[in-house]
């Protein structure tokens, strides 16, 4: 999958925009580099290393952040569970066949972010075997930590997009909107819709990414912690939120609730947004 | 959760959670790049001692389906007040003698553009309704414009037709007609990112009846009996207007320079030069200020004569717009906006006389115009 | 007439040979409504009336606007 990531900034001050862009790439490094489930030593790293063992004492950042995984458990019903990683165990999109229940019933196991031990000591996994992963929400964690270093640094008009997760801080020179593609689900090459942002984070979540189809149905990356499969029901959400965090559980959670229900509990928690159902059509809140 | 969760909490609950972390919240706005704007506009121009113009305009345009855009525009003039109607030389020297009674004329005008893109390409179709006491006019046109280069090019080919019908306040007998054909070429090119260029050139050829009904020529001659003379002018009229206008912003100052030249001949002799130079200074985020100078010169008409010429000629007017003069026009704009609205007030001075002319040598009998204009207007973007 | 043409290509010329370029994402100072080729369509037809009224030239960048009296 061709990642672009990019900040843009438009400023009358050359040096101060490219001194900001520094520091915010630098951040997304940051970020990318402490809660990384491919670093040895990185945070995610030594909770999950410890698991069945002793707690990780944690700082303020990785604390809140795990606050907002919380949070995203209790407003989906269980849905989102920031311990469903280990799943990809049994997932191998790049050419892999749809796992069977029995390859999946160890991994269920070993999922429920009821289960973490959250207190004073720290984090603490109860059962070796069990992970934390921050892969449904440090992406967008970095794109709002990034549009706050721009804004710190006295900037008005920015764009960051990391692979399609993006925050605007401020219209573009005379008031015009920045003009946001959304990829189409289906056709590679072609945009399903380009929606005029001024302000705020833009997520999307699809079933085009990684996935495998077998039998007529397309099994995507999207999975679903209670039973382990993938989510059914859309094609594409895009969400526009006031941080990227919101904007990208929302539509993690849109995604794994579904069609209709997936429709019901956008319109109820009030964000506009563009969906693609699995039939093909089309929801568009944007622009009234 | 509940099920029906009207207030909103499940979304408070996520935004309170995700600002724990060192982060902003950025007010979601997706802004429909404008769609369409509406506005009304009022013209209040006087000149001394002369005439008095009041032109309320309202006009709206709207994008929809993506590749249609339709504008439209209805205006009403309103004109009171004198206009110079004869040239004498009673008293020596030919001068402007307003005769007659103070007129009051009204006229309203209408007009509807219907634009369609293909791509790149954008055809356009427009016509143009006008209608007052004396004159009625009905044209159409037909343009082109055709992007290229990623939009740092645009080419634009037009055509145009007026009919128009000339009838006389004083005269119930006169009804002529006047028919001109219009042919447009132009290229717009972008520059940089803070500037761009456009040059049109503008041809037109018309035939019919251009004499104007209420002027008169009275010349009395050092010898034999003086003659009054109708305002008359040849049949048909080839004109050429090449406008070329330049835009440039400069960040660092917050302000824009706007010029715009305009050369004009005819094939009645007539030459002109019209040059505007404006600074839109933007004051801050609400307010903008446009001081501009507008110079304006013109050669006279081969048939423009103050006096009549002996012997008589076919052709002969002592219409001062035919005659040559030059004019300055300094104006100042100021614009507030805020959100989808935007308010206008133009002042304006016009100062016409003939040692304005370019090189000096203006029209005997050239009455100096001095009048003000004011314009308000509003508009609404949606 | 040939002289107009001639002076026409070299200004066309002249200004695409100093010509960048400009792509889309940098096309937001053109888009400032005080870079515009025209005011508003009423301030326009305000501005037309005041000036052409006197004015022997005539013509801009339109066709197709009709005539007047303008007595």
């Amino acid at each position: 999958m061709a990642a672009e990531n990019e900040v843009q900034i438009h400023s009358e001050d050359a040096r101060l925009a490219e001194e900001a862009a520094g520091r915010a790439i630098e951040e997304v490094a940051r970020i990318e580099a402490k809660y990384s489930r491919y670093r040895d030593d990185s945070v995610v790293a030594r909770i999950n290393s410890r698991a069945g063992g002793a707690p990780v004492a944690l700082d303020a950042e990785t604390r809140a952040l795990l606050a907002f995984a919380d949070a995203c458990f209790r407003q989906s019903s269980g849905a989102f569970d920031a311990t469903s990683g280990v799943l990809r165990r049994a997932w191998r999109f790049d050419g892999g066949a749809v796992p069977t229940d029995a390859e999946l019933a160890p991994l269920l196991a070993l999922i429920g972010w009821g289960k973490v031990e959250l207190n004073d000591a720290g984090a603490r996994l109860p059962l070796a075997g069990m992970e934390l992963d921050f892969g449904g929400f440090g992406k967008e964690y970095a794109v709002d930590r990034a549009a706050r270093v721009l804004r710190d640094a006295g900037l008005r008009s920015a764009m960051v997009n990391l692979a399609g997760d993006l925050a605007i801080l401020g219209p573009q020179p005379g008031d015009a909107p920045w003009r946001v593609g959304i990829r189409h689900p289906r056709r590679a090459d072609a945009l399903l819709a380009t929606l005029p942002v001024s302000s705020g984070a833009i997520a999307t979540s699809g079933d085009y990414e990684r996935y495998i189809e077998a039998g007529g149905v397309r099994h995507c990356h999207v999975l679903d912690p209670r039973t382990g499969r993938s989510a059914r029901g859309f094609q594409s959400v895009t969400v526009h939120a006031p941080t990227c965090l919101v904007a990208g559980s929302a539509t993690t959670i849109a995604m794994l609730k579904g069609g209709r229900d997936g429709l019901a509990w956008l319109d109820m928690l009030g964000l506009t947004h563009l969906c693609v159902l699995e039939s093909g059509e089309v929801v568009n809140r944007f622009g009234g | 959760m509940a099920a029906t969760d009207r207030d909103g909490s499940a979304l408070a609950a996520l935004v309170h959670a995700a600002l724990a972390l060192p982060i902003l919240a950025l007010p979601a706005k997706a802004g429909a790049a404008a769609v369409g704007e509406v506005g009304v506009t009022l013209l209040g121009y006087k000149e001394r001692g002369l005439m008095k113009i009041t032109e309320p305009v309202i006009w709206g345009r709207v994008q929809f389906a993506e590749v249609w855009e339709v504008q439209a525009s209805a205006a009403v003039d309103i004109i009171t007040g004198a206009s110079p109607q004869l040239v004498s030389n009673a008293l020596g020297k030919p001068v402007q003698t307003i005769t007659g009674a103070s007129i009051s004329d009204r006229r309203n005008t209408g007009d509807l553009k219907v634009t369609r893109r293909f791509g790149d390409l954008a055809l356009s179709a427009s016509r143009t309704l006008s209608k007052e006491e004396d004159y009625h006019s009905k044209a159409f046109g037909l343009e082109a414009r055709l992007d290229l280069n990623q939009r740092n090019t645009t080419i634009a080919a037009g055509y145009g037709k007026s009919n128009d019908r000339i009838l006389s306040a004083d005269d119930p007998n006169l009804n002529e007609r006047r028919d001109t054909r219009e042919y447009l070429a132009g290229v717009t090119q972008v520059i940089s990112p803070t500037s761009l260029v456009q040059s049109t050139i503008t041809w037109a050829r018309g035939t019919g009846w251009y004499n104007d009904p209420y002027k008169l020529t009275f010349t009395f001659f050092d010898a034999g009996l003086p003659i009054l003379a109708p305002d008359r002018r040849p049949d048909h009229r080839d004109t050429l207007a090449w406008l070329t206008r330049y835009r440039a912003h400069f960040p660092a100052a917050h302000g824009t320079l706007q010029a715009d030249y305009r050369f004009y001949r005819d094939d009645w002799g007539i030459r002109a030069h019209t040059l505007e130079v404006a600074w839109q200074q933007e004051l801050n985020e609400r307010w903008a200020l446009r001081p501009a100078l507008r110079y304006y010169t013109q050669d006279a008409a081969d048939f423009y004569s103050p006096t009549v010429p002996r012997p008589q000629p076919p052709v002969q007017s002592s219409d001062q717009r035919l005659g040559a003069w030059g004019g300055v026009s300094p104006s100042l704009r100021a614009t507030w906006r805020l959100d989808r609205l935007t308010l206008e007030a133009t002042l304006g001075y016009v100062h016409n006389a003939r040692n304005l002319r370019f090189g000096g040598g203006g029209a005997d009998a050239f009455e100096t115009l001095r009048a003000w204009y004011g314009i308000v207007g509003a508009t609404h973007s949606f | 007439m040939k002289r107009t043409r001639f002076a026409i290509l070299l200004v066309a010329a002249a200004t695409l040979a100093g010509c960048v370029a400009v792509q889309p994402y940098q096309r937001g100072y053109l888009a400032r409504e005080d870079m515009a080729l025209e005011a508003n369509p009423g301030t326009m037809k305000a501005l037309e009336k005041t000036y052409s009224a006197k004015e022997a030239a005539s013509g801009g960048a339109s066709v197709g606007g009709g005539g007047c009296g303008c007595n």
